[in-house]
């Protein structure tokens, strides 16, 4: 059984490191492929001395592009599972083991590390509040809770952190991501994709640190064009057409 | 004005033969230009094809002036203009929307393009590369013999 665990990085040569080896400490097992995307800073370089296998786009090409690089990876060089997770040292490695247990247990094709939802109790509505270490900003909150409240009315299934860049997955997974993913809007998109082809996505409540190295790409405009790019995803996405024999 | 006042005033569309043949010339010095760029190579020619009916049709406005007022009529336009501007800027949004799909595509492609380029250095890393540098000491010692 192999694990990959794979790291999208734009411009993050100060963090990188230090999340490689924080993964490499916590799982042991796994080969750790980080994802240069197009950085202009030696990103690639520290990733390699790190010791992880570096995959570098010739160009900047956005989250989802280089997400969707690790996915094809992970199902062509034939792992089991894999699991990703931020480069700016925000996901705790021993978070996305707790992730990988889920899927190797085989509870869930899909899980999602979310912020929000409160540990312990798995419906429990927690709001903002549920956790002391991460205080999100206030437009991270406001787009956080629209996303919220549509892709639970697309999915019908209750999800709390729809912008979580911690997920672990199996090969199931791998094939639907590598074959379409929105280079726009790779979170949300994923999860509406994934439930509509009838694979089983999981919420875990996991615990996020505020950001090591970088600054957060959400300013008011962006936010509102992120939101706007968003609705447009997921009207379009429920109309897409079911593959005929996908899921279970 | 009555309809009855615009259709005495007979035909809408006065163009001296003056304007006509500027008209034409412009349409076939278009369609000349297009030649051009796809014997320069830089223009393909899937993409001309486009262009072309462009040309022939401002040609075909030049020669039968007579022809935008039945076009109007067919519209139910009574200002031959406004059928014009209407017909071209119809035309324009199309050609537009067509190029946003072409990028669309060649944006999925580039893509998938610096993908398969990246997983293959990865691919070469994670395996320790040794393959190519076996060939490299081949060539060298080929060339070496030489």
């Amino acid at each position: 059984m192999r694990t990959l665990v794979f790291i999208p990085a734009w411009n993050e040569a100060d963090s990188v490191a230090t999340v490689i080896a924080g993964v490499r400490e916590r799982l042991p097992g796994a080969d750790v492929l980080v994802v240069d995307d197009g950085s202009t800073d030696a990103t690639a370089a520290r990733a390699t001395e790190a010791g992880a296998i570096v995959a570098t786009l010739p160009f900047n090409q956005g989250l989802g592009a280089a997400l969707q690089t690790g996915y094809l990876y992970a199902l062509r060089e034939g792992y089991d599972f894999c699991a990703h997770l931020d480069a700016d040292g925000q996901h705790p490695p021993a978070e996305v083991a707790r992730l990988l247990e889920e899927v190797y247990e085989d509870r869930a094709d899909l899980v999602i590390g979310s912020r929000y939802r409160a540990r312990g109790a798995g419906g429990g509505d927690s709001g903002d509040g549920g956790d002391d270490d991460y205080r999100p900003t206030i437009s991270r909150r406001i787009g956080t809770s629209v996303f919220r409240f549509f892709l639970t009315l697309a999915t019908r299934q209750r999800f709390t952190d729809t912008t979580s860049g911690m997920r672990a997955a199996n090969r199931r997974v791998m094939a639907l991501f590598s074959e379409s993913y929105s280079p726009d809007f790779a979170e949300i998109e994923s999860l509406q994709l994934a439930v509509r082809q009838g694979l089983r996505v999981e919420e875990v409540p996991v615990r996020m640190l505020e950001r090591a190295g970088g600054a957060s790409f959400l300013t008011p405009l962006r936010s509102t064009f992120f939101i706007f790019k968003g609705m447009i995803v997921l009207v379009v996405g429920q109309f897409r057409p079911r593959k005929a024999g996908a899921g279970r | 004005m009555t309809v009855a006042t615009i259709a005495a005033q007979g035909p809408a569309v006065h163009l001296t033969s003056q304007t006509r043949i500027l008209a034409a010339a412009i349409a076939i010095g278009f369609m000349v230009f297009i030649l051009e760029l796809i014997r320069r190579n830089r223009l393909q020619e899937r993409y001309s094809v486009v262009w072309f009916v462009a040309g022939l049709g401002m040609l075909a406005g030049a020669a039968f002036p007579g022809l935008l007022e039945v076009v109007a009529d067919l519209m139910g336009v009574r200002n031959t203009n406004v059928a014009l501007f209407s017909i071209i800027l119809l035309l324009l949004l199309g050609l537009a929307l067509n190029f946003s799909v072409i990028m669309s595509r060649q944006a999925a492609q580039i893509t998938r393009l610096a993908q398969e380029q990246a997983l293959e250095k990865a691919r070469e890393q994670a395996n320790g590369s040794t393959p190519r540098r076996d060939s490299d000491v081949v060539r060298q010692g080929r060339r070496e013999a030489e």
